[in-house]
C-alpha cells in the first residue's frame, strides 16, 4: 500500500452533514493530524451512511477510520479497528451517557415490558451496542426491534403519542429534552454507563506500530498546536485523548 | 458524532428557492427602492449557490446582509423585506457554518413574519423556503430541522401555489425526508411534468433536472 493514497475514513450514520458539505473539514482535520510524522498524503473523504462507510473502510487505501463509538461497537471486530484516540467533544466531553425515553405514564417500566416494542435511536443502525453498551443493564426481550432513526425529533413524537414505541437518545439529545414541548409526556427509563462518544482507529493494521504511535501523538497534542484549535473547533472537537474503552478493550 | 458537520449541515441548505428577478443592484445605495432592495438580495442568493469559492460566498452574504438591512430600515414591515431578510440569513449560514444555529433560527423568525405580511411573494415563497430550512437544517437539539413541520410547511405553499415546481419539489423532498418514498416519487414527477409544461429557460431547466435527478435516486435499485 501506498502512503501517498492512504485514506481517513470519516463515518458518522444518522448524524447531520453529507459528503460534499463536510469535505472541506474533513480535508483541513486530515491535513493538521498528518502534519506530524506522516510521510506522504492522508487524504480524507467523509460517508453519512453506514453502508457507504463499511464500503470505504474495507477499500485497502483506508488506514485510518473515525466513527462514532456505536460504530466502533458495531464494526470494530470485523474491521479490525485498533483504538488510538478518543475524541473529547464540545459539549460532551470524551465521554456520554445513553438514556431510553419512553412515555410518561406508560406501560413501560422495566425491560420485560419492552415486549413488543421498537426502540429507534440514532445508534438504531448498531444493535449490538444498543443491547450490550447502551442498554447493558437490561436484557431485552427478544421480540423488541431496534431501528435506525435520523429523526429523533419524529421518533419523540411518536413515544409522546403513545405508540409502542420508545427512543434511545445520546447525551445532547437527553440533555434537550427539557426545551420540548412535549417534555411532560415523556420520562427517562434507564441510562447507560458513560461510554466513548467517538474514535479514530487504525484499520486491520494498515498503519504500522511506530506510525501508529506517532500519529497518535500528534492527535493528542493537536489542540496545542499552530491552528489545532480552529481545525479541532470546525469538527465541534476540544482535542483527542488516550482510548479508555469500556472493559479496556483494543487497546492500540 | 454529533461533533461532525453541524456546520457542513447547515452549509448544505439551498437558497435558490427565491427567483432571482433580472434587475442586478451591486450597493444599496440610498436611492434604491425596496424592490430594488429585495431583487439585490434575490441576485447575491442566486449567485451563492452556484459558487464554489467560499471567500465569494462570504462577500454575497454581507452584501446581501446589507442590502436587507437597508430594506427593513425603509419598510420595515413589508413582506418582500421580511422574505429577502430571511433570504440574506440563509446566506449568512451558509457563509459562516460555525454560526449558523443562530441565523437559521432568525432565518425562520424572518420568514414566519414574511407569510404573515403577504404568503404569496414569490410563488409562496416563506412558506416554501419554511420547508427547506426545516427539511435540510440539522434536527433537534442541533438545530432547527424538523421533518414534520417541513413536510407541513411545503403543503402549505403547494395549496397557495401548486403549479409552482420549486414548491413540489419541496414537498417530494420533504416527504422524501420522512421515508415516504412512493409520495416522493409522484410529487417529483409532478414537478416534472409542470416543469415540461413551462416555456424553455434557465430557471425550468434547472427545475426538470433536480426532478429528474431524484427519481433517478428514488427508482435505482438500493444497495
Amino acid at each position: 500500500m501506498s502512503a501517498a493514497v492512504a485514506t481517513l475514513v470519516f463515518c458518522a450514520p444518522g448524524y447531520p452533514g453529507g459528503a460534499g458539505d463536510a469535505q472541506p473539514y474533513v480535508d483541513q482535520f486530515a491535513k493538521a493530524a498528518s502534519s506530524s510524522g506522516w510521510s506522504g498524503t492522508l487524504a480524507a473523504v467523509y460517508d453519512p451512511t453506514e453502508q457507504g462507510g463499511l464500503a470505504k473502510l474495507n477499500d485497502k487505501d483506508s488506514v485510518l477510520a473515525f466513527v462514532p463509538y456505536a460504530f466502533f461497537v458495531q464494526h470494530g471486530a470485523a474491521l479490525h479497528l485498533a483504538p488510538l484516540a478518543q475524541a473529547d467533544v464540545v459539549g460532551v466531553g470524551t465521554e456520554e451517557r445513553w438514556t431510553l425515553v419512553g412515555k410518561a405514564g406508560g406501560s413501560v417500566t422495566d425491560a420485560k415490558s419492552l415486549s413488543g416494542y421498537t426502540i429507534l435511536s440514532v445508534a438504531g443502525y448498531a444493535p449490538e451496542f444498543v443491547k450490550h453498551s447502551a442498554l447493558a443493564a437490561w436484557t431485552l426481550p427478544s421480540d423488541v426491534k431496534i431501528e435506525a432513526t435520523g429523526q429523533i425529533l419524529s421518533a419523540l413524537r411518536r413515544v409522546a403519542s403513545g405508540e409502542p414505541v420508545v427512543a434511545l437518545l445520546d447525551q445532547t439529545q437527553a440533555a434537550s429534552l427539557a426545551t420540548l414541548p412535549f417534555a411532560a409526556q415523556l420520562k427517562s427509563l434507564v441510562q447507560s454507563p458513560p461510554l466513548p462518544v467517538a474514535l479514530i482507529a487504525v484499520v486491520d493494521s494498515r498503519v504500522p506500530a511506530a506510525r501508529a504511535k506517532t500519529v497518535q501523538t500528534a492527535l493528542i497534542k493537536l489542540n496545542a498546536a499552530a491552528g489545532g484549535a480552529d481545525t479541532l473547533a470546525s469538527l465541534r472537537l476540544k482535542g483527542f485523548v488516550l482510548p479508555q474503552l469500556p472493559g479496556n478493550t483494543g487497546k492500540p | 458524532m454529533r461533533c461532525l458537520l453541524l456546520g457542513a449541515a447547515a452549509a448544505a441548505l439551498l437558497l435558490t428557492a427565491c427567483r432571482a428577478p433580472a434587475v442586478r443592484s451591486t450597493a444599496p445605495a440610498a436611492s434604491m427602492s425596496v424592490e430594488q432592495l429585495a431583487a439585490a438580495v434575490a441576485e447575491d442568493a442566486r449567485r451563492s449557490d452556484t459558487e464554489s469559492d467560499a471567500k465569494i460566498r462570504e462577500r454575497l452574504a454581507a452584501d446581501a446582509g446589507r442590502e436587507a438591512q437597508a430594506c427593513l430600515e425603509r419598510a420595515p414591515q413589508a413582506a418582500a423585506c421580511l422574505y429577502y431578510h430571511a433570504i440574506a440569513l440563509g446566506l449568512e449560514a451558509r457563509a459562516h457554518p460555525l454560526r449558523a444555529g443562530e441565523a437559521l433560527k432568525s432565518m425562520l423568525d424572518a420568514l414566519a413574519g414574511a407569510e404573515a405580511a403577504d404568503a404569496g411573494i414569490d410563488e409562496a415563497g416563506p412558506a416554501r423556503v419554511k420547508a427547506l430550512v426545516l427539511i435540510k437544517a440539522p434536527a433537534w437539539p442541533l438545530g432547527p430541522g424538523d421533518a414534520d413541520a417541513g413536510l407541513a410547511s411545503a403543503r402549505a405553499a403547494v395549496s397557495l401555489k401548486p403549479q409552482y415546481p420549486p414548491n413540489v419539489l419541496a414537498l417530494a423532498e420533504a416527504l422524501a425526508k420522512i421515508g415516504d418514498t412512493r409520495g416522493a416519487r409522484e410529487a417529483y414527477g409532478r414537478a416534472r411534468e409542470l416543469c415540461q409544461a413551462l416555456p424553455p429557460s434557465r430557471d425550468r431547466d434547472d427545475w426538470l433536472r433536480q426532478a429528474e435527478q431524484a427519481l433517478g435516486r428514488l427508482t435505482a435499485p438500493s444497495h
